[in-house]
């Protein structure tokens, strides 16, 4: 019990809430685990118990939880390797206790795409994205505009021009 | 409120309506037509327009949209799409426009119809795009109309960053003029070449051998058809030893199904490539091997040979000193080596961890056994001997007792032998298996007679399989033990092994109720039937990705 009180890292939400994280698990985040070793927090033996709570002002308490349950889940993944040679990425395998996590609505899935990208969680952005994507993905331009309500914003020229400069290539 | 709505829905058919209220509803004016009700549903429907609103501009006060995602995000999601999603998500809006205009988004694009590229359409317009949103280009692949000095001139001179070109001439009639061809793009690091039967490359290739030296991954992707009946003849296409000339840097060759390849063309190819690690010269059906033992003295760096369904000669390949070898990857499917040749393979390759031996009539339990006392097994990770029929239940199960728990891949496919008794035994050895294959289609002989409850599998699977990946059963239904209580069991696989992403069953009853059951758990596309799809080792080799299949 004592080792594992050694590892805790206090953060805390935009509305204030203060979680107790282990070490192993927030390292997942690689702006607060560069903080940590910017800061010397990140040795053995360095006290971090009783020091002030670090504090996530983009990040409210309902989504800091759930990112927290995702980084538990995940604190033992391989790190994911850069492929910057792949050709076409897949999407089609998210794992399955992910595509149970992201069974949420549009707002709290868009929400935790920007904690992902604050924090620079990889793992977490990357299957947020590839579900997002896998809402656009065999839609037409219609139906993606009412998935997201997005609004149309092209003149009736505008759009001419598009379909125009999208003919070049067959559909 | 059901009200309001039946009546909109009454009212696209207005020419019936008319008729019958003219002839019925003459004497009393139905509630509907007074004006005291047309009041009452104007206020109905303007509040529920209200409150809609209302509620929306409520959620949408507290939640965000895809509009507050930063556009670095928005190119995030985006790279996940095809092209042709890509060109449709540009006239969603003004800044999806932007975003996808990125060149940034557009590294791989395939332009080869046939295999879902884009198809051009304006080929004036699409050389101007190369220099503007193609520039950041990669990865990128050309069907015979594309394939033309112009087209080749601006990717040379505009995609700086073009590392893998792929150069389909499979549909080729003629091929272009390319008298006037002054540049290739020169930073290559992968080339494909789809030959067609008949058109002969080295006009082209010519113009082309001075700029390609960097390439380090060299497929070329033969016609290779399955029908033999005819002797037609072969015409030498491309000329290797021009190629090899050109090409000393090469780390990985791909010559699968290319009919003229004869061991003197993988023999000319080892003179200059001493950085060679991977060859495939699978389906070369002139390959004896007679190549072999020169390409391995050579070429010290060879870690990965796929010989499959090549015509190995047992000599020669016992002559090869494969002791002094690094090979760690070995194809040897389908060929007709006999138990000497492949026991004399195996016992001097200590390194060997992918292994691909299916189909190998004399893969016996003597060779198993020879394999095991050498002590050279102690590596090995993947493991294919589908339909080794010569083996038998008592070799593969002192096997698996004593390696199982090193297996990633195992597939024991298309052996009648094995059943019910010998994979309750085996499952629990093989902690850390990845990929499983096991089970006998219906088709091959001899039938199974035997019972096979299916629920005791999965539940052994689940419970110590953790890693499990792939998954393949192969008996039918006319085998397969199941019922109603099935589902409970599969729904004990689903949360325990987690990582599964792919089963392959025997179109049935039984692949029916595993394909719902992971459907209702919002799990599409994981449970597929041995028609559609085979359950293959092939991408645990760690060239995998370099190398190409069709």
């Amino acid at each position: 019990m004592a080792d594992a009180k050694k590892g805790m890292i206090k953060i805390s939400s935009s509305d204030n809430e203060v979680y107790s994280v282990e070490r192993d698990v927030i390292r997942l985040s690689t702006t607060i685990n560069t903080l940590l070793q910017d800061l010397g927090m990140d040795g053995d033996g360095v006290e971090t118990e009783n020091a002030d709570p670090i504090p996530l002002q983009n990040v409210n308490s309902a989504i800091l939880k759930k990112v927290i349950g995702w980084c538990q889940y995940h604190k033992d993944d391989p790190v994911p390797a850069e492929d910057s040679d792949s050709r076409e990425k897949r999407t089609d395998d998210i794992p399955s206790w992910d595509v149970e996590f992201l069974k949420v609505d549009q707002g709290t899935l868009f929400e935790l795409i920007l904690a992902a990208n604050y924090l620079d969680i990889k793992g977490l952005l990357e299957v947020t994205c590839k579900t997002v994507a896998n809402m656009i993905r065999g839609k037409t331009v219609e139906d993606i505009r009412r998935t997201f309500n997005i609004k149309n914003d092209f003149t009736p020229e505008e759009e001419e021009q598009i379909r125009k400069e999208n003919a070049w290539c067959e559909d | 409120m059901l009200e309001i709505f039946k009546n909109k829905i009454d009212k696209p058919s207005p020419s019936n309506e008319l008729i019958s209220s003219q002839t019925f509803l003459t004497r009393k004016k139905h509630f509907r037509d007074t004006e005291e009700w047309k009041l009452k549903k104007r206020r109905i429907i303007s509040k529920l327009k209200i409150m809609s609103k209302f509620n929306l501009a409520l959620v949408l006060s507290r939640l965000p949209t895809i509009d507050k995602l930063p556009d670095k995000v928005l190119m995030n999601i985006f790279s996940y799409l095809p092209s042709q999603q890509m060109l449709r998500a540009r006239q969603v809006c003004k800044r999806w426009k932007r975003v996808v205009d990125n060149p940034a988004l557009w590294k791989f694009v395939s332009f080869r119809q046939n295999y879902g590229g884009l198809v051009v359409a304006n080929l004036d317009y699409f050389l101007g795009l190369i220099g503007s949103r193609f520039c950041e280009l990669k990865i990128t692949e050309l069907a015979t109309d594309l394939i033309t000095p112009s087209v080749l001139h601006e990717m040379a001179n505009r995609c700086l960053k073009l590392q893998y070109l792929t150069l389909d001439f499979s549909t080729a009639m003629q091929l272009h003029d390319f008298t006037d061809l002054q540049s290739f793009p020169s930073r290559l690091k992968g080339l494909t070449l789809c030959l067609s039967e008949n058109i002969f490359l080295e006009g082209f290739l010519r113009k082309v051998y001075t700029f390609i030296s960097s390439v380090e991954i060299l497929h070329i992707v033969g016609t290779y058809e399955k029908v033999e009946d005819e002797e037609e003849e072969v015409y030498e296409t491309v000329n290797v030893h021009k190629l090899k000339q050109y090409l000393p840097n090469l780390r990985v060759v791909n010559l699968w199904g290319v009919p003229f390849i004869t061991d003197e063309h993988v023999e000319a190819l080892s003179s200059n490539c001493a950085y060679l690690e991977c060859l495939c010269v699978n389906y070369c059906e002139k390959v004896t091997g007679s190549c072999l033992k020169l390409l391995l003295q050579r070429c010290k760096k060879l870690r990965t040979l796929f010989l499959a369904h090549a015509k190995l000669d047992n000599a020669t390949i016992q002559s090869i000193e494969w002791q002094n070898t690094k090979v760690e990857e070995l194809d040897i499917k389908g060929t007709e080596v006999s138990a000497d040749t492949i026991i004399s393979i195996l016992t001097r390759l200590p390194n060997l961890r992918w292994l691909d031996a299916s189909w190998l009539e004399n893969f016996n339990d003597s060779v198993l056994e020879a394999w095991m006392a050498s002590g050279t097994a102690s590596n090995i990770q993947y493991l294919n001997l589908d339909t080794c029929d010569s083996l038998n239940e008592n070799c593969l199960s002192e096997f698996v007792m004593r390696h199982g728990h090193q297996l990633r891949g195992l597939n024991l496919g298309g052996h009648h032998k094995l059943l019910e008794y010998f994979w309750i035994n085996m499952i629990p050895q093989m902690r850390n298996i990845n990929v499983l294959v096991m089970g006998i289609a219906e088709d091959c002989c001899p039938k199974v007679t035997a019972k096979i409850h299916v629920d005791q599998f999965i539940d052994c699977i689940a419970g110590n399989c953790p890693r499990l990946a792939r998954l393949e059963i192969r008996w039918d239904d006319d085998t397969l033990r199941f019922s109603d209580k099935s589902s409970k069991f599969i729904d004990v696989m689903r949360l325990k092994c987690l990582k599964l992403h792919s089963m392959v069953l025997s179109d049935g009853q039984y692949y029916e109720l595993v394909r719902s059951n992971f459907e209702r758990a919002d799990r599409m596309s994981v449970v597929r039937t041995t028609e559609m799809c085979r359950t293959g080792l092939l991408n645990c080799s760690r060239y995998y990705n370099q190398l190409l299949f069709n």
